[in-house]
């Protein structure tokens, strides 16, 4: 087969590689300062929205789009940031996926949204070249972030708090900032998804995405950049290499999951192990 | 050596049989959710669609070409049924493709086929807008705005209908949109609607709704919900002591209601596409066939899936296959909107799409439905 046949073949599930690495990417930056946030979908369901709305009620550029898509998302995050981010652990988790419930119902009611419809007939503007760019900004601004002060004073937070803060370290502010990226990168890969899948509805971000992207994440793992790529990409092609099993397609995609849970506690790209496993 | 021959010679006999007996292989996609909460609807349909294409291989295929049914399973998620598309299109270089089996699939799939310029054919989508994808979207299932206007009346006619009340699901695509229809319908009928109310998808007790309904005393009460939620709303009701009849949608026309509602079901009035009731020799032979391939009974879904195989097959032998496949997708496409038939569903037709903005849509249905009425637990045709 030759190459414009694969991509013809293909392209939608190499986008959904680059666009489910991003919220991967996107869930990580938030557990790399030991915030279990799951608003994630929401944040995504935010972006696809307001880039879908602008390309098809006012026709505006896409890139334009995807910059509104983005900051869209990071304005809510900053909103809702300052009061949710006093919470930690479980009760953080609660409140995120509360949030997410309220955007949930929100797109439901909104007319603009479409309702329960959903947006359809969304024009097919996203290529590989906008997916690629986007996940390599992603990647090289995580890249930059984890070598700086604020990647260092992420990594103290996580580890301790209050020693973070005894350190002199503003943890409230590098929280909020965590969370309101997280929520920025979310929504530039829902505005993406949103113009290769041509539709959205209210039911495409709730609870089971918000556990899709955490999965992701926690299935690479989350000691670096790879693991969450890497669990994103496994997570999208899963379903398709598995196709040969027909009805057990799903039973088999949660095995796996299962087997790398219980033998791979840390995910499967851990620097740590590899390491031991050079040593042997 | 003289033992082997004769196993050798009916081998290599059958190998030039099979080329003798068909010249060549038509490759049609079926993208259906097959595993899934969705499959419910996508397995019916896929067997309506072997059935058929068992049936018409069987009479010697198409100018003897075989049809070949190339099975997908899109899993009702839009991702996938892009995915599926995108491989029964341009891996499987199929000539058509039936599915998706829900409408949104339809929304992320279709756009595919219409840029690829090759027919999709829903035969399970209702919601409205599906045509408007583009010309090359096709679709075999009434639309409920076709639907509820046929029911009502015949409602109206049986009960006598002057105001009524409605409960319906206002977070889901299926019952709302047969929401927004029934309350048009219900307008320009001039029928008073006394009171509105609504649930969220898995609500399990509509007590509060019910007896907020029952204080006005509608002639009758208008649910376009899906059979999970319809169920428990008539034994509710029924607990209630509210004897006003149901109305339902396309969510309605199931046997699964009657199995959980039983007795509460009674008096419940229902349009469809299809009745099993339905004394045509097409689809008594339908019926007949289907339970001897799969022991159990059809619904309307792997009827209207049954049929759609049939009408495609009108238009393939109106058309010459060259084997150049951008051509014969074209040539299909042209021949599908002019054909007519009857099968299982009845009598049926294609109906342009209103323009949609200036840009021509697809084809939808044109097809009377049936109205049923509940009596002593089954569906009766209400006339």
């Amino acid at each position: 087969m030759d190459w414009s046949a694969w991509w013809d073949t293909y392209s939608t599930l190499v986008l959904s590689i680059g666009v489910y690495g991003m919220l991967a990417l996107s869930i990580y930056l938030t557990l790399s300062c030991g915030l279990l946030s799951l608003a994630n979908a929401a944040f995504m369901g935010i972006g696809a929205y307001v880039s879908a709305i602008i390309t098809l009620h006012y026709e505006w550029p896409f890139a334009l789009a995807l910059l509104l898509g983005t900051a869209a998302p990071a304005a809510v995050a900053l909103l809702v940031g300052i009061p949710v981010l006093r919470l930690s652990g479980v009760y953080l988790a609660m409140a995120t996926l509360g949030f997410g419930e309220v955007v949930r119902v929100v797109l439901l009611n909104l007319d603009i949204t479409g309702g329960p419809l959903g947006l359809n007939g969304i024009p097919p503007l996203t290529t590989g070249w906008h997916v690629l760019l986007a996940l390599a900004a992603t990647i090289l601004l995580l890249q930059a972030l984890r070598r700086s002060r604020i990647g260092r004073a992420f990594e103290a937070i996580r580890e301790d708090e209050t020693a973070a803060r005894l350190m002199g370290i503003a943890t409230d502010r590098i929280k909020l900032l965590a969370f309101v990226l997280g929520a920025a990168i979310a929504g530039l890969a829902g505005g993406l998804n949103a113009h290769y899948t041509f539709t959205l509805s209210p039911g495409n971000f709730g609870f089971e995405s918000a556990v899709d992207i955490l999965t992701m994440a926690v299935l690479g793992g989350i000691q670096g950049l790879t693991g969450p790529l890497l669990g994103g990409a496994i997570l999208t092609l899963l379903p398709e290499l598995l196709r040969g099993l027909q009805d057990f397609r799903m039973a088999a995609n949660g095995l796996i999951l299962i087997l790398v849970v219980l033998f791979l506690p840390h995910g499967l790209w851990d620097p740590a192990r590899f390491r031991r496993w050079v040593r042997k | 050596m003289r033992v082997f021959h004769r196993p050798l010679l009916l081998a290599l006999a059958a190998f030039t049989l099979i080329p003798a007996a068909f010249a060549g292989e038509i490759r049609i996609g079926l993208a259906e959710a097959l595993t899934g909460p969705a499959s419910q609807y996508g397995i019916p349909i896929r067997n309506g669609f072997l059935l058929a294409q068992d049936e018409i291989n069987a009479k010697g295929g198409i100018a003897g070409n075989r049809i070949v049914l190339v099975e997908e399973d899109e899993r009702g998620k839009k991702e996938e049924a892009i995915n599926v598309y995108k491989k029964l299109i341009f891996q499987d270089k199929v000539l058509m493709i039936f599915g998706p089996t829900l409408s949104n699939s339809m929304f992320a799939a279709g756009p595919i086929a219409n840029m690829a310029h090759l027919v999709a054919f829903g035969t399970s989508n209702t919601a409205s807008g599906i045509t408007d994808i583009g010309p090359y979207i096709f679709r075999s299932s009434p639309m409920e705005a076709d639907v509820v206007p046929v029911t009502l009346k015949a409602a109206i006619k049986h009960v006598g209908l002057h105001k009524v009340g409605i409960i319906y699901g206002n977070d889901d695509a299926f019952t709302k949109s047969g929401y927004d229809v029934f309350r048009q319908v219900l307008q320009a009928d001039h029928i008073a609607v006394v009171d509105t109310e609504t649930y969220s998808k898995g609500d399990v007790d509509f007590k509060a709704q019910l007896t907020k309904i029952k204080a006005q005393s509608p002639d009758a009460i208008i649910c376009p919900c899906l059979a999970e939620e319809g169920a428990n709303i008539l034994i509710q009701a029924r607990a209630l002591g509210i004897k006003a009849p149901f109305i339902g949608g396309n969510g309605f026309n199931t046997p699964k209601l009657l199995e959980n509602a039983k007795a509460a079901a009674e008096g419940t009035i229902v349009g469809s596409p299809w009745f099993d009731g339905n004394p045509s020799p097409e689809n008594k032979h339908f019926i007949a066939a289907y339970r001897k391939k799969y022991g159990a009974d059809p619904n309307q879904f792997s009827a209207q899936g049954y049929d759609a195989l049939f009408i495609v097959a009108e238009a393939l032998r109106k058309i010459h296959l060259t084997g150049q496949l951008s051509h014969d997708r074209q040539a299909l496409r042209d021949a599908l909107p002019s054909i007519r038939f009857t099968g299982a569903t009845g009598h049926f037709a294609f109906r342009a799409a209103p323009l949609h903005g200036g840009k021509p849509g697809g084809y939808d249905a044109d097809q009377a439905p049936f109205v049923y009425i509940v009596k002593n637990a089954k569906f009766t045709l209400l006339k």
